[in-house]
């Protein structure tokens, strides 16, 4: 309620200010781009004030077409980490801005009400960092649909990728492959309870589950004795991040030790695990994008290993995951305004999209390919946060250590058991 | 085991809802006020400990100690600028003045702190992670103890000031009969500052402590909030001890519901809630609060 007072307080003068209305000249190309820049999730908007940087620069020279040299224009909004926030500066991009093509990033919470609001606009959208399944099912596609939507489209890992990370990782570490999870009463949660926990089963891991636990539960004691009882030696989770250090201070206390303690949706940027001070040290992960990706940003040129230099360089920062998608959402979209028989004309742009193939720094991008019409599955790797090596700006590392599904990111390190 | 193991974690539990109800219940008893911005001034509190913590590399039980004086200021302004004026107008205006304190409170956090979570679990080092071992099942942990005896002290120091000091004697005054109580000559609005600037102090202790035990943010107020309201609920509004065994009724409920299955354990703790305003008491509750 007080969320929803503020948010609604906020919003109001941006009517006021919006530019001039819907059909905005035939030679600007206007591209709308939302993310939680503040809020709970505001770790994954971090470094979007630099891509933003990168890719208006690369656009300020507009973008020729056809012959046509046309002036694009970046407008940037906030999210707030809040769907009813997203939906409608979603809504302001599309009706006072009139944008000809949405970009969205970063958790369901913000992507989905931007992806609905521009399915019913019928103006194209491409996203990116929602498990897919999250996205896709998430927004209503029946199983077996393989063209649920006409206008938005998404690229991003999904569950099946993240069974590959941890099927790879784990072996690493001798272990009773008993897992203990913590899966928590939300989309994420139970998404993954349904479709993960079949497929580690299968593999022969006894999937420990104590049950759906709601988030921001303030004493998690009664699955510390549970897996302590049942001597779980692997750990996972999907938490929010606020529950899983209450967890895991509490795991402490209690005396469990997991030999593979595998955090998902918290733990994937250095600040989060810094918070956590020495017991963070060791805790396994997963990547969707790091500096040794062997890939190029086709719209700036900068390669991976580059963007985050320059990121920690000029930001002074440690690089997160979040730059490669980011990124990648601006090469996706140049590459299709560049591939539309006409930019301006909503249905030529997304059939440019449909068939779009680009290269990003999280990888080749090829819609029309992947698991269904609208997604392109991406990779997401294993890993480890360690203790950054001595003369390091940073406390952390992250440090890959398997590469299934994508074999061309090379594997820095292998998995170690967790000590702390 | 695990019962019993479930009943001593929801007891230290139990000691930080008491805690965050304390200074709710203070109000509430002082002044017939529900303080919505309670647990966005617990926060604040805890941000202003992890400013002195961080700048300092102090322990947050160091940085507490200039925060908390100046969190009393705090209150104190609070009511005489904001809370006394509200007060003049009926029962309700003081309502809506401290949900709208409420949510200035909160963007103000986001627009000096902008929305990153914060722990101060880290900084206090062997506290936040350590335990007595009794047995394989059941540990103690050194936080929950800490936490649990800040919380008696400071219900116990409340309560006592409140029936053996002419401070308490005017509290307990003003909050029977304002009117009379300045026609003997105990000023009322300054007995209510006190009463504000003793909350918002001991919310930021809470809030301290919150931030100690998980992480906190500037939107974190709120949930903080509702438990500590149901934990005045159960133990009776407005009374002090009350207050402590609500805390702990309402954390042992919800590690008990855990125990049962996980997802019962928010929902268990809001039954007990629900049960205890549904009885011949919360009714009692109700009516009396209806006129003040």
């Amino acid at each position: 309620m007080i969320k929803l007072l503020g948010a609604t307080a906020v919003a109001g003068p941006a009517i006021l200010r919006g530019t001039t209305g819907k059909a905005a000249p035939s030679n600007i190309i206007k591209i709308g781009f939302v993310s939680p820049r503040t809020g709970p999730a505001a770790g994954f908007g971090e470094p979007d004030g630099y891509v933003l940087g990168l890719a208006r620069q690369a656009l300020a020279g507009g973008l020729t077409i056809g012959g046509k040299n046309y002036q694009v224009q970046v407008i940037d909004k906030d999210s707030q980490s809040n769907p009813q926030r997203g939906a409608q500066v979603a809504n302001d991009l599309i009706n006072a801005d009139g944008i000809d093509l949405m970009l969205t990033t970063s958790t369901p919470e913000t992507v989905n009400p931007v992806s609905d609001a521009c399915e019913a606009s019928g103006i194209p959208c491409i996203s990116a960092v929602v498990p897919w399944e999250a996205w896709y099912y998430g927004r209503g596609a029946k199983p077996g649909q393989q063209d649920a939507y006409k206008y938005t489209y998404h690229f991003c890992f999904g569950v099946e990728q993240v069974y590959l990370a941890y099927s790879h990782l784990w072996p690493q570490v001798p272990t009773n492959k008993k897992i203990g999870v913590m899966w928590p009463n939300d989309s994420d949660g139970n998404a993954i309870r349904r479709e993960l926990g079949p497929l580690l089963a299968k593999d022969g891991y006894i999937v420990v589950d104590p049950g759906a636990y709601t988030d921001g539960t303030n004493d998690y004691s009664s699955q510390i004795a549970k897996f302590k009882g049942e001597d779980c030696e692997i750990f996972n989770t999907f938490p929010i991040p606020s529950d899983f250090v209450t967890f895991w201070q509490q795991a402490a206390q209690q005396g469990y030790k997991p030999k593979i303690a595998q955090i998902a949706k918290t733990g994937l940027f250095p600040s989060q695990v810094e918070a956590l001070g020495p017991i963070g040290v060791g805790l396994a992960s997963a990547t969707y994008w790091a500096p040794s990706f062997p890939y190029t940003s086709s719209l700036t040129n900068i390669s991976s290993k580059d963007l985050a230099t320059n990121y920690q360089n000029s930001v002074r920062k440690q690089w997160t995951q979040q730059l490669g998608p980011s990124m990648a959402l601006f090469d996706a979209a140049a590459a299709a305004l560049k591939g539309a028989s006409d930019p301006k004309d909503k249905t030529a742009l997304v059939k440019a999209i449909s068939t779009l193939e680009v290269e990003t720094p999280v990888g080749r991008l090829h819609w029309g390919t992947g698991p269904n019409a609208n997604v392109v599955a991406t990779s997401f790797l294993g890993g480890q946060w360690v203790q950054a090596q001595a003369g390091s700006n940073y406390k952390l590392d992250f440090v890959i250590c398997e590469n299934a599904s994508d074999p061309n990111v090379p594997v820095a390190g292998q998995l170690r058991a967790w000590t702390a | 085991m695990n019962w019993i193991n479930a009943i001593v974690q929801g007891v230290f539990l139990g000691g930080l809802y008491a805690l965050f109800a304390c200074g709710l219940s203070l109000i509430f008893g002082v002044m017939r006020i529900i303080n919505l911005a309670h647990g966005d001034l617990a926060v604040a509190g805890a941000f202003g400990v992890w400013v002195v913590a961080t700048r300092a590399h102090l322990s947050p039980f160091i940085a507490l100690l200039p925060v908390l004086p100046v969190m009393l200021l705090l209150g104190f302004t609070l009511h005489r600028t904001v809370l006394a004026r509200s007060l003049r107008s009926g029962p309700l205006t003081p309502l809506l003045t401290t949900f709208g304190l409420a949510i200035v409170i909160q963007n103000a956090l986001l627009q000096v702190f902008s929305p990153d979570v914060h722990s101060l679990g880290s900084l206090t080092g062997s506290v936040s992670t350590g335990s007595w071992r009794l047995t394989s099942q059941l540990s103690v942990p050194y936080l929950g103890v800490l936490i649990l005896a800040v919380a008696i002290i400071v219900l116990g120091t409340l309560q006592f000031t409140l029936q053996h000091t002419a401070f308490g004697r005017e509290m307990r005054a003003t909050a029977q009969d304002p009117e009379t109580a300045g026609l003997v000559g105990v000023p009322a609005s300054l007995v209510y500052a006190r009463a504000t600037a003793i909350a918002v102090a001991t919310a930021a202790l809470a809030g301290t402590f919150l931030a100690i035990h998980s992480t906190f943010d500037p939107s974190s107020g709120p949930t903080q909030l509702i438990f500590a309201f149901e934990a005045v609920v159960i133990g009776g509004l407005g009374s002090i001890w009350g207050t402590l065994f609500g805390g702990i009724v309402l954390g042992i409920a919800q590690t008990i519901g855990a125990t049962v299955d996980p997802q019962y354990s928010i929902l268990a703790g809001h039954l007990v809630f629900l049960v205890v305003l549904a009885s011949p008491r919360g009714r009692f509750m109700a009516a009396r609060s209806a006129t003040p």
